[in-house]
């Protein structure tokens, strides 16, 4: 499901936590959001999520303006924040199941089954959460996410705090589920190089602006890679070299309109 | 996810009788459709809300919550009918359970605040409650949902507590103390869910579970202890009209307890504050509002809260 902001900004008192940002994130892309501390990554998922409310502009998943749905926008979206924790006392199965009649869900017991099956909890699902690892934490955290088929799957800082082992296995989770779904993934993370693994697609931002926006491939070309563009956007020097900035500068303009929508087809009205 | 869709538009029809229009049919089927979206809506937000409630019930008893509320009531209930002794007949009677209707005063508003003071601030410490806002549900029946859960098991645990010290009464005065008993336990059920109710609202206020246990503690203190003082200082002092009495009564729910319980027991006499204005023309009925006021009017406040507070979860 395609997602697109227009012109959204979000402010808090003095501090502005999104400033103008203009992004689209076409259906079935993985999409990595990247941006130092404040720079308003998790303020775009609350307003994805309908937890915030833009101060002005439009935050949009398919054809659904979610400041106008409520909170049945979340019946179609996943979302894996960054804080995620259970009753310790409530066995993984009963937090799924939960989740699943909260959602008013059919068939909460099966889908509850298959998806413990899927993140490779399901040797755990009758354990209370209490004697979970970090790494099964959130890979319960992901279960939840996934519990509804979402169409759309934010998923913030997911490994955060995970050891290498925790990483990689729930870097194959979430690739898997990219493979097997339509569902359109968006990563928030700190870790570039996770990011670059999952994701065909990337965002940069930086102090509520979007500074760069497109195929991570693209963004990419010229450099060692991710984490050297990063740099290069953000700090703004131009560093570390002029390859990078030739490379970065038409991406960051494409920022200004959906990086996956062609001129032509913006003349045309498409959104 | 899809938009809201008007219903088809039919061509005007007759029956034959009352010629029918384009606009009242129109009408009509807004209505029906308005009315059926709202009781969907009420049976999604009731299926929701005893989700929630469930889950919380089922916290409540593994974390032994119910155990310990069922002991503690019962614990002290006994301690009550070992030192008051067995004097025979309806004084007897009244002093004994007028003893078990003042410690309900100091223990119920205590457990209650214990039990509830991180009702919302320990879930959002936890992160629990981020997972619970991601879902389609309001942050309302969420709080719902929660305090639902953990009334039931306040209730269930003040009424199983009680109920060991009541049966004990019950076969050593006869079958006649069965009322009085009973409005002694709804009573103190109801006191319990107002400091409950007060609980959440506290809990929906702080950043951190610490603050939300000082301020209940707090609250305790002032509810329980000084608050009867102050109001027995002031009406001692001043020539206060009956209707400042009647406000200081209604501004504690311990006190509106007091004299409802102490009163229906005929031993207003020992009740503190709640004797001097026993007989201050407070009817059980408005007493028993105003105890049901003091459940309602904090739920509502943490009701706004928590909308308030933008989010439920940490931010």
């Amino acid at each position: 499901m395609h997602i697109e902001t227009t012109d959204v900004t979000r402010t808090y008192g003095d501090v502005t936590a999104l400033d103008g940002l203009s992004l689209s994130i076409p259906s079935g892309s993985t999409f990595g959001l990247l941006g130092t501390n404040g720079a308003g990554k998790t303020t775009l998922f609350r307003l994805l999520i309908g937890h915030e409310t833009p101060d002005s502009g439009t935050v949009r998943i398919g054809d659904t303006t979610v400041s106008a749905a409520g909170p049945e926008i979340r019946e179609r979206v996943g979302y894996l924040p960054e804080r995620a924790g259970f009753p310790a006392e409530l066995t993984a199965r009963e937090v799924l199941a939960v989740t699943g009649r909260v959602r008013d869900l059919s068939d909460v017991d099966s889908r509850v089954a298959s998806v413990l099956d899927t993140v490779g909890l399901a040797g755990d699902a009758d354990r209370p959460v209490e004697g979970f690892s970090n790494g099964m934490r959130r890979r319960l955290g992901l279960a939840t996410a996934l519990l509804p088929d979402p169409d759309v799957l934010l998923l913030d800082e997911p490994t955060a705090g995970l050891d290498p082992l925790g990483v990689v296995a729930f870097h194959r989770i979430v690739e898997d589920v990219s493979e097997r779904t339509d569902a359109t993934v968006l990563v928030c993370s700190h870790a570039l190089a996770e990011v670059e693994r999952l994701c065909d697609r990337v965002a940069i931002l930086n102090d509520g602006q979007l500074l760069a926006a497109g195929e991570l491939a693209k963004l990419t070309a010229g450099t060692s890679g991710l984490e050297e563009t990063f740099e290069a956007v953000v700090t703004g020097d131009g560093q570390p070299g002029d390859e990078q900035s030739a490379a970065e500068r038409p991406e960051a303009s494409e920022a200004q309109r959906p990086p996956d929508t062609a001129p032509a087809e913006r003349e045309e009205g498409a959104p | 996810m899809t938009e809201p869709q008007s219903g088809p538009q039919k061509e005007p029809q007759s029956d034959g009788g009352t010629p029918v229009t384009s606009a009242s049919i129109v009408d009509a089927e807004g209505d029906s459709t308005a009315v059926s979206g709202l009781v969907g809506q009420v049976a999604l937000a009731t299926r929701q809300v005893g989700s929630l409630a469930a889950t919380e019930v089922r916290l409540g008893l593994r974390r032994r919550w119910a155990v310990i509320l069922v002991g503690l009531f019962a614990a002290f209930g006994m301690l009550v009918l070992t030192f008051a002794g067995s004097a025979p007949g309806t004084a007897g009677f009244e002093r004994t359970a007028a003893s078990l209707a003042m410690l309900a005063v100091y223990v119920v508003p205590l457990a209650a605040l214990a039990y509830g003071y991180d009702a919302v601030v320990g879930p959002a410490e936890s992160g629990w409650l981020e997972v619970l806002s991601a879902l389609p549900v309001t942050r309302t029946r969420i709080l719902a949902g929660t305090t639902l859960g953990r009334g039931v098991v306040l209730v269930g645990g003040v009424a199983l507590g009680f109920l060991i010290p009541g049966g004990i009464l019950v076969s050593e005065y006869g079958p006649s103390t069965v009322p009085a008993l009973a409005t002694l336990l709804l009573a103190a059920a109801a006191l319990g869910l107002a400091f409950l109710a007060v609980a959440v609202a506290l809990s929906t206020l702080v950043r951190e579970k610490t603050h939300a246990l000082g301020a209940a503690l707090l609250a305790w203190v002032w509810f329980v202890l000084v608050h009867d003082l102050l109001a027995l200082g002031v009406v001692a002092a001043f020539d206060l009209s009956e209707g400042a009495v009647t406000a200081l009564v209604l501004a504690n729910p311990t006190s509106v307890y007091r004299v409802l319980v102490l009163g229906e027991l005929g031993a207003g006499g020992t009740g503190g504050f709640a004797s001097i204005v026993s007989a201050a023309g407070l009817s059980s009925g408005l007493l028993a509002v105003a105890l049901a006021a003091w459940v309602a009017v904090p739920l509502a406040a943490a009701a706004l809260l928590v909308r308030w507070r933008g989010t439920i979860a940490a931010t």
